[in-house]
């Protein structure tokens, strides 16, 4: 039922043959993914949410998807006797494991709220240096995007499937190279007067141009032409940056 | 009231008719308030206040405005130009006013060897940081050291966008500190380039510290080190390009990438050694072209550096120890901040070493604690500031070890850590 608005598989042979180029190159994909019809802000915010964790985990943040990470905690925490045969450097570990999937947690929530109170146009995931330079940059453009209600609007799920569609098709992370581990940090930008009390603006930001990009862009079809983002809208970093860790 | 005022502003000399006054506003970090808004209420705010005695610090205000978007509103520097703290009429000044807001996430870390991640090749820091805020304050020295290094950075900044040609007048934007340890060149570099973000927040987005670790620009592959330092000007050229960040390279120690080429003709240093010096003399000369940069490098030993790299600094400034006016001053600071975390209870005010001269250093109940203060100061004199610094800490763990103590107490106890201080030096000079 979805129409795949997305580009033909960008340069992936060429990438191929760049690929020990590639890393240095300021080459910039963008996968473009056009829902039919319109979404709601909590679609909105679900697309930013699986993506985040879909990168962290492509990008060899997190050992194992978000999800089953989560699922493999909670019966770690059930065995207590385990936890004490555990030589240190697996309590190390473990315990870097609970502290960033707390981050990401506390994270997710704040994002949740975040997009109840103000249309977000626009959110980056910026990883590794800091958020000025990073080593790469994932640019998630919802400009395009109408925001319908509950009723007129899309369902989440056939839209997820739709955009993780799209980028599976597109195949972008195949051709970087395994990092080692890094912090993210997101920026997330919307309206001044929102009142937020978690998320910290950052008047004088301004997106990178460095760094391996990638930009996912949404959108809807019988949208109105997307208007020139009027209103007041400026950068929001989150206070927490999710340190990635590796075992 | 205005009345008043305007009285007042006619019976002030008028000496400083194109003074220039910074004004700092630290917006806080959670407040979204655009800088046109700060402005115009800072702006009444300094119209309700036109007369300042020297450097001033707002941090309670009574508009709600400012109330929910400022941490502190502070007049600064005016006692660098103005030699004595007097009246300034800021009608008359030309008041310049900078708004910032702190970047609270340390520094990150860059490496240059993709194999050896591990190893940090560079601090990086995104100004104007939370680390290094008030530290420009903290640092006191005697002579022009701070004005002399903002005025030389806006001398640089003007010929840069007058477009002076620079094959005809060259500047390098390099800046060296020498001294001795302990004098806190490394903060002073820091600081200024704190200070500068703000200062030159109309022009530059943000600003970028780059703290190179000399030591790990040496490969242990021969003939590898040269290119590790090209490397590492690389990552900087890409910081440098964004035209709208302003970057601070900091080179710490400088005199182990620069060690004079001489010791090497003499057999004493490998070959290697010799083409990180051409290496950095060069890059540098490459960095100088862009006007948004400037290289900032400290020594101990100054005579080990190439020549060829203190030609090419522009300012060479030497920061000694601090003389017993500065001490007093740096005890003073430290004292008030005791005060204020009620380790020294109850509160007492200490007049400044300049009230001191104008009573004649006359003896009586006011000025007792502040003599007595004065001449540890003079008995501190030739300790650096670092040791300076920590001595209070010292003071306390030695001698006091109590929550709270009186100022009298702490007074005494500093003394004995002034003499104790000196007795480990002469302790340590014998058995060497």
């Amino acid at each position: 039922m979805a129409q795949c608005g997305q580009d033909p598989p960008p340069r992936r042979a060429q990438g191929r043959l760049l690929s020990s180029q590639r890393r240095c190159s300021q080459e910039d994909l963008t996968v473009s993914v056009v829902f039919p019809g319109l979404v709601t802000r909590e679609s909105c915010c679900r697309f930013t949410c699986e993506l985040l964790k879909h990168i962290l985990h492509q990008r060899h943040q997190l050992p194992l998807p978000y999800e089953q990470l989560l699922g493999f905690s909670g019966k770690a925490q059930g065995s207590e006797d385990a936890a004490k045969k555990r030589s240190w450097t697996e309590e190390l570990g473990n315990r870097q494991c609970k502290q960033t999937l707390s981050d990401l947690e506390e994270l997710l929530g704040q994002l949740e709220t975040l997009f109840a109170i103000t249309p977000v146009p626009r959110v980056l995931l910026l990883l590794g240096g800091n958020p000025v330079n990073p080593k790469e940059l994932y640019d998630i453009d919802m400009a395009g995007v109408s925001v319908g209600n509950g009723e007129q609007s899309l369902g989440t799920r056939p839209c997820l499937r739709q955009l993780f569609h799209a980028l599976f098709l597109a195949d972008p992370f195949s051709d970087l190279r395994a990092t080692s581990v890094l912090s993210l940090v997101v920026m997330v930008q919307g309206q001044r007067q929102c009142g937020t009390d978690w998320f910290k603006p950052k008047l004088n930001y301004k997106v990178p141009s460095r760094g391996h990009t990638l930009t996912v862009r949404l959108a809807c079809t019988d949208s109105p032409a997307p208007e020139p983002t009027s209103g007041d809208y400026i950068w929001f970093q989150a206070p927490v940056t999710v340190k990635g860790f590796q075992n | 009231m205005d009345e008043v005022a305007v009285d007042l502003k006619q019976a002030l000399p008028n000496v400083y008719n194109n003074l220039q006054v910074h004004v700092d506003v630290h917006q806080k970090s959670n407040s979204p308030a655009t800088s046109q808004d700060i402005q115009s209420h800072v702006m009444q705010l300094l119209n309700r206040h036109c007369v300042v005695f020297g450097d001033y610090s707002w941090t309670e205000f009574d508009d709600s405005f400012l109330m929910k978007n400022i941490h502190s509103i502070s007049i600064a520097d005016t006692e660098l130009k103005l030699k004595d703290r007097q009246p300034i009429d800021l009608s008359k000044c030309k008041v310049l006013i900078h708004i910032f807001q702190l970047n609270e996430d340390g520094p990150c870390v860059e490496s240059l060897e993709e194999e050896n991640e591990d190893l940090v090749a560079a601090n990086h820091w995104l100004l104007p940081a939370a680390d290094f805020h008030g530290l420009w304050d903290s640092l006191i020295y005697d002579s022009e050291i701070k004005s002399r290094l903002l005025d030389y950075i806006e001398t640089a900044m003007l010929f840069s966008d007058k477009n002076v040609d620079s094959n005809l007048i060259s500047w390098n934007r390099v800046v060296l500190l020498h001294g001795p340890p302990g004098t806190g060149k490394t903060s002073l570099c820091k600081a200024l380039a704190q200070k500068l973000t703000i200062r030159l927040s109309y022009r530059y987005r943000y600003g970028q510290l780059v703290e190179i670790n000399s030591h790990s620009l040496f490969s242990k592959w021969f003939s590898e080190s040269g290119k590790l330092v090209t490397k590492m000007f690389q990552k900087i050229h890409e910081l440098i390009n964004d035209k709208e960040a302003l970057v601070f390279v900091l080179i710490d120690e400088v005199e182990s990438l620069t060690a004079a080429r001489k010791a090497s003709r003499a057999g004493t240093e490998p070959s290697d050694a010799i083409r990180v010096v051409n290496a950095v003399l060069t890059q540098i000369d490459h960095i100088k072209r862009y006007p948004n940069v400037v290289i900032l490098s400290t020594s101990n030993l100054t005579e080990k550096i190439d020549v060829a790299f203190t030609d090419r600094a522009d300012i060479k400034q030497y920061i000694g120890p601090p003389s017993p006016a500065a001490i007093f001053k740096i005890y003073l600071s430290c004292i008030e901040e005791l005060m204020k975390c009620q380790i020294i209870y109850p509160k007492q005010q200490l007049l400044t070493l300049r009230d001191l001269e104008i009573i004649g250093f006359l003896e009586n109940n006011i000025s007792k604690l502040s003599l007595q203060l004065n001449e540890i100061s003079r008995k501190s004199e030739g300790l650096s500031g670092r040791v300076l610094r920590k001595l209070p800490f010292l003071a306390h763990a030695l001698y006091l070890q109590s929550p709270t103590v009186t100022i009298e107490r702490f007074l005494w106890a500093l003394s004995l850590a002034v003499d104790e201080q000196f007795q480990e030096r002469k302790n340590f000079s014998e058995n060497i």
